[in-house]
């Protein structure tokens, strides 16, 4: 059986009377590219930024390697951040720090890295995402595609284990959306484990090893990408399916 | 004796000359260390005003916070709901009668604009916290940074920046109404300036001299501030480096540069 990462049981979740989460289940396993789908408001930002502990459950269980770190007191938070990496739609560069910087500040204070190999890493990643020759550029001199190209790397140098990218190409001016998506597709290929929001459907098909539904805070259907989205059987995933087009 | 508005100023100067370098000197002193310390005393309480609660925190830890948020809303509302001049007087005369402590007066007049200062710094940088965007922080604490260090490494140095134009005015603002600490015997500007006027009864002549000191200090004050601001901005030029091992493959690209090609772009 393949290695859970992430496990997810039963999650719950309101904003004062407005039940977003209803108890959401799914697992991915290592190596696994899980795309969600699902309306807007479904409840998508909040199933991730649960995952992340941007927000509170209500109830239910997060198992990272089995361990429930709603819980488990022996998880430490910033090895969790760390190991689950987050890559948001407004990208969210720091920005009173240059692209090289960016990349460092993490790896330095929360892994305790020195500078040099700090930088070493950082490069080997902007390298990867194509931003080096960028490295002295400050964020407000980049194109969106750019930033979120340097949020990838700054993400990939914390070595995670997991990606959490919610509509990473949301924001993008559509000539920029294939970097981003090429970037995130090689990611896949080497084995990355990524839960991935999008609207992108083009590539839950092409790089999805499970997609996964949400309507109305639960998951509706779920399953291979073929499936979900060749054969879909909920009356409103095709009704998506068809605003998709 | 000298007979000319002129000719009174002259010798006023020969006469208090070192009496009025010595107030300015205090007065400087007062207003810039109280406006640092009242800088320290708004981040410290900014800082714990935006602390969140965490998963799991204790009944009593909340408690404490609470508790803690209280006192600060109090704090705030008090010195900024009441005059300097009578704030002076209360610590002042309420430690010496009640607590038994006869203060320096220039650690006193210290003292108390510091407490004042920070309560309107604590408004003003949580103001400057407030406007960076929400999704910093959420990127920050995404990589496992801490709420200090998210706070110290990525927040406060964007938030003092987007607030320095304020804390110059605090500054200002300390430089001038610090004179109202006169009365509590600090040797400042104004304080010496009353012994002087007194002795020739020239009070028109040494007022006139001390605002011509007063303006010359805050608009000096302002002129330096402006000159840090450009440089905190830094260069609006970034270097594009062609290769990671060859330095020569560099290109600039200027702030100029970028607009010349949204002009170009603009014009199609
Ligand atoms: N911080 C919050 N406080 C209150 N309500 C919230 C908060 N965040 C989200 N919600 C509500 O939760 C519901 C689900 O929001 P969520 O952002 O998870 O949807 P989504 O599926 O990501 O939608 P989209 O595709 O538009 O991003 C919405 O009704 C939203 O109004
Ligand atoms: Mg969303």
């Amino acid at each position: 059986m393949a290695e859970q990462v992430i496990s997810i049981r039963n999650l719950t979740k309101a904003f004062g009377s407005n039940q977003v989460l209803r108890g959401i289940d799914f697992d991915a396993n290592k190596g696994e590219v899980v795309c969600i789908i699902g309306s807007s408001g479904s409840g998508k930002s909040t199933l991730l930024r649960c995952i992340n502990l941007l927000e509170n459950p209500d109830g239910g269980q997060i198992l990272y390697h089995g361990r429930d770190i709603l819980t488990d007191e022996s998880v430490s938070m910033p090895k969790y951040h760390a190991k689950v990496g987050m890559v948001f739609q407004q990208f969210n560069l720091f920005g009173n720090m240059n692209v090289l910087e960016n990349c460092v500040a993490g790896q330095m204070k929360v892994l305790g890295r020195s500078h040099a190999e700090s930088e070493k890493n950082a490069l080997k990643y902007l390298e990867k995402v194509g931003m080096a020759e960028y490295r002295n550029a400050k964020p407000r001199q980049l194109s969106g595609g750019q930033k979120q190209r340097v949020v990838i790397a700054r993400t990939l140098a914390m070595d995670p284990e997991v990606i959490l990218f919610d509509e990473p190409t949301s924001a993008l001016d559509p000539e920029m959306v294939g970097e981003v998506l090429s970037v995130m597709q090689n990611l896949a290929q080497e084995g990355m484990t990524m839960l991935v929001v999008t609207h992108e459907m083009g590539f839950a098909r092409a790089v999805a090893t499970q997609v996964v539904f949400m309507d109305q805070g639960v998951i509706a259907e779920q399953g291979a990408p073929d499936e979900v989205l060749g054969n879909p059987k909920h009356e409103r995933l095709k009704s998506f399916l068809r605003s998709m087009l | 004796m000298p007979t000319t508005f002129f000719g009174w100023v002259g010798f006023l100067l020969q006469q208090y000359g070192g009496l009025f370098f010595s107030g300015t000197c205090t007065t400087l002193l007062i207003a810039l260390s109280g406006t640092f310390f009242g800088f320290i005393i708004g981040l410290l309480v900014a800082i714990v005003r935006t602390i969140e609660i965490p998963r799991g925190m204790g009944l009593f830890k909340r408690g404490l916070r609470k508790l803690a948020h209280m006192l600060i809303a109090v704090y705030i509302q008090v010195f900024r709901g009441t005059p300097m001049i009578v704030q002076a007087m209360v610590i002042y005369y309420g430690s010496m009668q009640y607590l038994g402590i006869d203060m320096d007066h220039t650690m006193a007049a210290i003292l108390i604009i510091s407490i004042n200062t920070g309560a309107y710094m604590a408004e003003i940088i949580r103001g400057g916290i407030v406007s960076i965007d929400k999704g910093q922080f959420e990127a920050a604490h995404a990589i496992g940074m801490t709420h200090w260090q998210t706070m110290t490494s990525v927040v406060l140095p964007q938030a003092i920046r987007n607030i320095l134009p304020s804390v110059g005015n605090e500054l200002i603002v300390n430089i001038k109404d610090s004179s109202v600490l006169n009365v509590i015997s600090v040797s400042e500007l104004f304080f010496q300036a009353k012994s002087a006027a007194g002795t020739y009864f020239k009070y028109f002549e040494v007022y006139f001299i001390i605002a011509c000191i007063y303006f010359v200090l805050t608009v000096t004050v302002s002129r330096i501030l402006r000159f840090v601001e450009k440089k905190m901005d830094g260069p609006d030029s970034y270097v594009i480096c062609g290769s990671q091992s060859d330095s020569r493959a560099e290109i600039v690209i200027s702030k100029e540069q970028e607009k010349e090609v949204d002009r170009q772009w603009q014009s199609k």
